[in-house]
Formats: C-alpha cells, sequence, structure tokens
C-alpha cells in the first residue's frame, strides 16, 4: 500500500519545481541580461560564472524552500520580475561580495530590495494563504489523504462542512487500516501518525476552522483512550466517536437548525441567500416540504459561482426563484423579507466569517433594514477574534478554473493571467462585522452575535 | 417652419440618430453627446427660421425625438438643452449687446434669489460684426424671412463649437489636477469602465506611486479591460471579483468611479455595483470621489429609487442558455445601472472644478434654462 502510494508520488515533484521554474527563469534571465550590461571588475569570467551559476541555483532553491513556508513567495517573484534590474543587480552585488555567504543570504538580500520595490497594495496581500501545488509528501500518507488533497486543492470538495465530513470519514480508514508498531501504545502513537496527514492536508489547500476543531477532537479522544484495550477494540470506538461526531454536531445540529429557521419563514416571504450553504439549503427545502409558500432570490459571485448549485436544487423542488449577480442587488433588496447566509466560522467578538461577498450582503440588507439570519452549527465556533477579513484569507487559484464568466464575453478579452504591474487576486472569505447580523441560528438556539462567545458556556464545557 | 427639401434632409439624419440610439448602437455618455451636437449642428446649419422661437422649437421638436428613442441616454436630453442655452445667450447678447441673467419667468423662486449677482461662467462672445449691426437682427422680417437666420447662425455655430470642444476636451480638463488628488502610495478602488476615471489615474501616473483595485463588476467585466489599459500604462494593479470589495475595503484609502448621469439633487445613476462600493465605502468612511464632466449634469430627479429607472441588460450573461434546465424556471435580473443617493458621494470632479453634492442643483441652474427642463 504505502510502496505504491511512494511512487505516485514521485511523479509530483518534478511538477512543483516545473510550475515555479518560470517565474525563477524571468529572473534569472533579467539577471543574466544585467551581468551584460554594468561593466564588472570580475578577474577571471569562468571563475565569476561559476560563482554566479552557484549563486543562482542557491538563490532557486532557497526561493523554492521560501515559497512553500511563506505565501509571499511568488507575490514577490512577481515583484520581482516587475522590477528586473534592481533585484537582479542586487543578486549580481550579493555575488560580488562573497560568493560562499549562507544559503538564505542572498534570497534575503532580494527580498528585501524587493520588498521595498513592490508596491504598497501588493504587501498588505502577502500574508494571504495562496494556493500552493501539491507538494510532495514527507513520510507515508495515506493513499485516501492523498486522495482528499486532490480532491481539496482542485475545490471539488467546497464548504466547511462537507470538507469536515469528507476529512473525518478519510480519517476513518486510516485510522482502521492503522497498526501499532510494536513497543508502542495506539494513544500516543496514533498521533504522530496521524501528523503528517493533516499536513499533506493543509498543503492540499489551508485547514477551514471546522477541520480544526473536528480534528482538535479527535486528537483528544485518542490520547485519552484506554491502554488495555484490544487494538481493533480500540479502533472501533475511535472511529464509532468520530461517527458520533458527525452525527451530534453536524447531522443532528442541521435538523435543528433546520428546524428552528423554518419557523422564521412565513408564507409570502422572499428569502434572500448568498452563494450555497449547506445549512440554509436545509432549511429552504424542509420549510418547501412543509408546505410554505415562499420564494427565494440566490444571489451569486466570482470566483466560485457557488449560487448555481443552490438554483437546480431549488427549482428542482418548484421553489419560485430569482437568480441575480452580486452587484445587481442593490436593486431587489427593498422586495426581500429576510436574508439567510451560511457561515464558515464564528468568532468570539460576533463576527461571522464566511464566503467572499457575504459582508456586502449583510451590509446592504442592513441598510434596508432587512433581518440578517446567519444559520451556523456550534462546532464552528472558533475562539479567536478578527478585526477584519486582513487577519486571515485564502486565495483562490488565478484562471478560470471554475468556469466562472459567462459565454458571452469571449475568454481572450478577459484579463486571466498576471503581467506586468497587474496582479490578480480572488480571496476567497471576508469577514462580516457583528453590527450587519440580526441573530445566528444554532442548534443551542437562536442567539444575538453580542452572545456569541458564550455558545462554550451554552454547550456546557469551559473549551469547545 | 420650414418646409422644403432641407427639413427632409434634416430628418433623416435625426431619424438616423434617433434609429441608432433605439437600437443601441450607440451607447455612453460622451459617444451620444458627440453625435447628439453632430446631428443637431447639421439641424441648425440647414434649418430656416425667421425668429428665435421657430428655432428653439425646431430644435425641441429634435431633442424630443431623440430622448424618446432612448430615454435611458441622459446625456442626448442633455446636449440638446446646452445647445438651447448657448442659443438664447448669443441670441440675447447680438440683440442687447450684453449678457442678460435672467430667464423669461417672472415666477419668484429661491434658486433666482440665488443666483442674483452672480456672473454667468459662458464667455461673453467678441463679435465684432455683430456688435456693429446688431441693430440689424430683423426679426419676421416680411421681405427677407432668412436675413435673421443668416445673421444668427454663424454666431450659433461658433457657440456649438463651443459646446464641442468642451465635450472633446472633458476627459484633459479632469485629469488636470489628477496629482493633487492622488498621493504617494495610496491605494485607490475603481470599479467598471469609466474612460474618465482612466484617463484621470493615467495623468497622476507620472507624478505619483500609487496601486489601484479594480473590481471585475460582473456581468460585464468593464473591471478586466481597466485593469489591463492601467496596467499596460505602468500602474500597480491588481485584479479582484466584487465579493471581494468589503473585505478589501478596510485598506483602500479612497473610492474613485465614473458616473453615467449625475441627477438634480446630486445623486447618480452609475454602473451596477457602485451602489455596493459607495456603501461599504460609507461604512468604513472611506471619501467617494466621482469624476464626470459637466455634459453629465441631468435636471430630472429619482426621489423614490424608482426601479425602472435602472436600466435592463441581456440577462444570459448572468445565467446563459447553457444552463438549459435552469433558463425557463428562474426569473434573471440584470440591471445595468445602480442609483446612488448623494449622501453617500464626497466629491465630484468635473471639468469645471471640483464640487459636492450639494451644489449640483446650481451647476444645473447655470448650466440649462429653466424652460428646458421639459423637452
Amino acid at each position: 500500500m504505502s510502496a505504491t502510494a511512494t511512487i505516485t508520488m514521485s511523479a509530483l515533484p518534478s511538477k512543483s519545481t516545473i510550475k515555479l521554474a518560470p517565474a525563477q527563469s524571468h529572473a534569472e534571465a533579467s539577471s543574466s541580461q544585467a551581468q551584460n550590461q554594468p561593466p564588472k571588475s570580475q578577474k577571471q569570467m569562468t571563475k565569476a560564472e561559476r560563482r554566479e551559476q552557484q549563486e543562482r541555483q542557491r538563490a532557486a532553491k532557497a526561493a523554492t524552500k521560501a515559497a512553500g513556508p511563506q505565501p509571499s513567495g511568488s507575490n514577490q517573484n512577481s515583484a520581482q520580475v516587475k522590477k528586473g534590474a534592481p533585484p537582479a543587480a542586487s543578486t549580481s552585488a550579493s555575488v560580488k561580495k562573497g560568493g560562499k555567504g549562507p544559503d538564505g543570504k542572498p534570497t534575503k538580500d532580494t527580498k528585501e530590495t524587493t520588498s521595498d520595490d513592490s508596491a504598497r497594495g501588493l504587501r498588505i496581500f502577502s500574508h494571504f494563504g495562496l494556493p500552493k501545488p501539491p507538494g510532495p509528501s514527507k513520510g507515508d500518507i495515506h493513499p485516501a489523504i492523498i486522495r482528499l488533497g486532490l480532491q481539496f486543492s482542485e475545490f471539488k470538495i467546497v464548504g466547511a462542512n462537507a470538507r469536515c465530513i469528507a476529512t473525518l470519514t478519510a480519517f476513518k480508514t486510516v485510522i482502521q487500516d492503522y497498526v501499532t508498531p510494536p513497543n508502542n501504545t495506539l494513544s500516543r502513537h496514533l498521533l504522530t501518525h496521524l501528523s503528517p496527514q493533516i499536513t499533506h492536508l493543509v498543503s492540499a489547500r489551508p485547514m477551514s476552522v471546522t477541520m480544526g476543531n473536528a480534528i482538535r477532537e479527535l486528537k483528544l479522544e485518542i490520547s485519552g483512550s484506554d491502554i488495555d484495550l484490544p487494538e481493533q477494540d480500540a479502533k472501533n470506538l475511535l472511529c464509532q466517536k468520530i461517527d458520533d461526531y458527525i452525527s451530534e454536531r453536524i447531522t443532528i445540529a442541521d435538523q435543528v437548525i433546520q428546524e428552528t429557521a423554518g419557523t422564521k419563514i412565513k408564507d409570502g416571504d422572499v428569502i434572500l441567500t448568498y452563494a450555497r450553504s449547506s445549512v440554509v439549503e436545509q432549511v429552504l427545502v424542509g420549510a418547501w416540504d412543509d408546505g410554505k409558500q415562499f420564494s427565494v432570490v440566490v444571489v451569486d459571485s466570482r470566483p466560485m459561482l457557488e449560487g448555481k448549485k443552490l438554483l437546480s436544487v431549488l427549482c428542482a423542488m418548484g421553489i419560485p426563484c430569482t437568480y441575480l449577480l452580486l452587484p445587481s442587488i442593490g436593486s431587489v433588496i427593498t422586495e426581500v423579507s429576510t436574508v439567510l447566509v451560511g457561515a464558515h466560522s464564528l468568532h468570539s467578538n460576533g463576527a461571522v466569517f464566511s464566503r467572499a461577498g457575504t459582508a456586502l450582503v449583510a451590509m446592504m440588507a442592513k441598510q434596508h433594514s432587512v433581518p440578517v439570519v446567519v444559520c451556523c452549527e456550534t462546532y464552528k465556533f472558533a475562539e479567536t477574534i478578527q478585526l477584519d477579513s486582513f487577519t486571515k484569507n485564502e486565495l483562490a487559484p488565478a484562471g478560470d478554473i471554475f468556469s466562472s464568466f459567462p459565454l458571452t464575453r469571449s475568454k481572450d478579452t478577459l484579463t486571466l493571467n498576471k503581467q506586468l504591474n497587474l496582479e490578480i487576486l480572488n480571496p476567497l472569505y471576508d469577514l462580516t462585522p457583528p453590527s450587519s447580523i440580526t441573530a445566528v441560528v444554532t442548534e443551542v438556539g437562536v442567539i444575538p452575535p453580542s452572545s456569541i462567545s458564550s455558545i462554550p458556556l451554552a454547550l456546557g464545557r469551559t473549551t469547545l | 417652419m420650414a418646409t422644403d427639401s432641407s427639413s427632409v434632409a434634416n430628418q433623416r439624419v435625426v431619424d438616423t440618430l434617433a434609429a441608432r440610439l433605439r437600437r443601441r448602437q450607440v451607447v455612453g455618455s460622451r459617444e451620444t453627446a458627440l453625435e447628439t451636437v453632430l446631428v443637431l449642428r447639421q439641424v441648425i446649419s440647414k434649418a430656416r427660421f425667421s425668429n428665435i422661437d421657430q428655432l428653439v422649437e425646431i430644435i425641441r421638436s429634435v431633442g424630443r425625438k431623440l430622448v424618446e428613442a432612448q430615454p435611458k441616454e441622459h446625456t442626448v436630453g442633455n446636449t440638446v438643452r446646452k445647445v438651447l442655452h448657448h442659443i438664447r445667450e448669443e441670441y440675447h447678447t447680438a440683440s442687447k449687446g450684453t449678457a442678460v441673467v435672467s430667464t423669461s419667468k417672472d415666477t419668484l423662486s429661491i434658486a433666482k434669489f440665488v443666483l442674483q449677482g452672480q456672473p454667468r461662467k459662458q464667455n461673453v462672445p467678441q463679435k465684432t460684426t455683430l456688435n456693429e449691426s446688431h441693430d440689424m437682427l430683423k426679426e419676421n422680417d416680411a421681405d427677407d424671412p432668412d436675413a435673421f437666420a443668416r445673421t444668427l447662425k454663424p454666431v450659433l455655430m461658433e457657440a456649438i463649437q463651443d459646446v464641442l470642444d468642451e465635450l472633446e476636451t472633458v476627459h484633459d480638463n479632469i485629469s488636470k489636477n489628477a496629482k493633487d488628488h492622488i498621493h504617494s502610495d495610496e491605494i485607490i478602488l475603481t470599479i467598471g469602465k469609466s474612460s474618465t476615471v482612466e484617463a484621470f489615474l493615467k495623468a497622476a501616473a507620472p507624478y505619483r506611486k500609487y496601486t489601484v483595485i479594480v473590481a471585475d463588476t460582473a456581468p460585464s467585466y468593464g473591471g478586466h479591460d481597466m485593469a489591463q489599459s492601467l496596467s499596460s500604462a505602468g500602474i500597480s494593479t491588481v485584479l479582484v471579483p466584487d465579493s471581494s470589495i468589503y473585505a478589501l475595503m478596510s485598506r483602500i484609502n479612497k473610492v474613485m468611479i465614473g458616473a453615467h448621469a449625475i441627477l438634480a439633487n446630486g445623486g447618480m445613476f452609475a454602473i451596477t455595483g457602485s451602489l455596493l462600493v459607495a456603501t461599504a465605502a460609507r461604512a468604513h468612511s472611506t471619501p467617494v470621489v466621482v469624476c464626470a464632466g459637466q455634459f453629465k449634469l441631468t435636471p430630472q430627479w429619482n426621489l423614490y429609487h424608482e426601479y425602472g429607472a435602472l436600466d435592463f441588460a441581456d440577462p444570459s450573461s448572468v445565467l446563459g442558455f447553457e444552463e438549459g434546465n435552469l433558463v425557463d424556471k428562474v426569473d434573471v435580473v440584470n440591471p445595468f445601472y445602480d442609483y446612488v443617493r448623494p449622501e453617500l458621494i464626497d466629491a465630484f470632479i468635473t471639468n469645471d472644478g471640483d464640487h459636492p453634492p450639494s451644489s449640483v442643483y446650481r451647476l444645473i441652474k447655470e448650466a440649462y434654462d429653466d424652460e428646458d427642463y421639459e423637452l
């Protein structure tokens, strides 16, 4: 099993280096150009050439390493391309200074000059979670996790709930296939076994708060498992606990939310929803099945255009729907009675972290005194406080991976690729401040945003 | 009224433009304004009239026809009103020799009170020929019906040329003070493709180093063209989808958008998405600056936020026929313009200076004549 896994993984490293190569080759080309122009007092061309090549290779290797942990890599690489001459001159300057500098030094010098030269506008985005190519795995990764990583990085599984359930299901397979090595206990070694799997998933796409909470619970259960239990029993118990978690915190919670929020929907209402939330979908379908007559306005937006999927589900049920794109929301908001949105996570200060665009919808609704109701399970609660959407965010890959541009506009008139002076960013999330939210419907009740910090208390424990 | 072949030629020219407006072969505020001025020039040069009222009626009927063809292109009506205003100016100058500051109505109005004592901004033409022969401005001359027209027409042509020049240099005039409005290291947000904003930003580029964030403005995606154009001019540009406007607003220093038409209360019609941007900016106390030429000033109101005032575009750019099974089950809405209230706007930068929304009514009073508000 693991042998085949490693063989398939070896194909990937070359892909990742190829992907980074274009940015690097630009820098190299510009540096070699700069080399020809300014006069250099180099004693022997051959020795200097060799030294320069060594520096370039070291810079390339350090940049590859830096592009992994530091997502600003590609931002600054493109900034490097933009101001080709100055950083190239600094590379050559560092070559002159001393070819035997430590690995990180040449890249650090270029990074300093590029961050000075690159526009302030690009620096402010440099901490966003950039999309990374699936890198080579370290250690044995279970094939279920590899598959899940690929599904995440290609956005085949999206949505906080879906990702969490998929992760937990994959971990169940991993646990069942796990064999405790001799002289080790399951409760201690399983944790170290799971770490590289988790790292692999994070490298595919930054972890969602739901996945984080669920994995934390799982680790708690693992470390608390009884040492005297035979291995298969311990594994079965863990899988049972995972099933219980999914059932209690997600499935049954969703049903409770569906009933509670369903009472907020009356006959003749016009409900507005944004993008696609699995919980809101359930609420609307449930209310329609109960016989309530209402209509839905689905607001959608790039980059993901998820609203179309929700639209097909609702139309299949026969619910009268209106569909429009986010900028047009000002014209219909006066006709809307309630806004229902989902969330990625809730924060202690009452802010809701959700799909990019939710903040705009909530703001417009509040302006026109339309209640904004967020449907969210309690396991999405995160103890951190986020002040704005810049604290933590994720970028979708540039280009048209979601086929989100209309066919009426030909693709070559659209700007799909980065160019000189042009950066394309697609933040996936934004933060809705508590002032724009009327209420949050959870399985423990309908609470105002100011009481969100007391959710753990409501669940009867001090930590979530 | 002229009854010969010249009127037929005029008809044809007017009808052609009306047809093009109706079929939306001419779109965009500046393009329609230019076309309208050219048509009016032709009409006036061929028109036959013996007194001022006949001329005004000719132009008014042309204006009515064009406005009916496409009521959503407000600059058509604005240009007609401007030409009428210039014509009356010239006529008063020619017949009395001084610029007259009044309307023909005798009713009391606060606006009249405000305007008393304020000189009209338009130049008094230095026509020596007319000054000499102002007593020769014969109206309704029975022997020589064309005398009036003959003496007035050259002056009218000059006036129309003024209007045309203003339209052609509008971008340059607006961008004159660009570098005073944009500071170093600023991050500016803009949406859609406004040629005025584009000229403004490009004018400041050689003097200042700043970043522009462009939202791609679905479903017209004008933001893509704007981003291409700005980045090729050397301005550091970031293209983002509309959904991230609120997310990024906390880092944005000012918002700069264009307008389709500026309404009498200081509000404006602008491309869809402008209301979102202006509201988000207000929520973050970010200044909203609108770059627009004075030809966009419209003496109309949208007090009751009429839904029908927004123009509607093709729904297939929102939900195309590739979603075949949804197309007949779903209502798709694709308004082309948003109405933005004056409270959300901080300043209008026009080719005639910078004005707050609260003084737009005064600009309109100065630019147009009261009796032309209803063409």
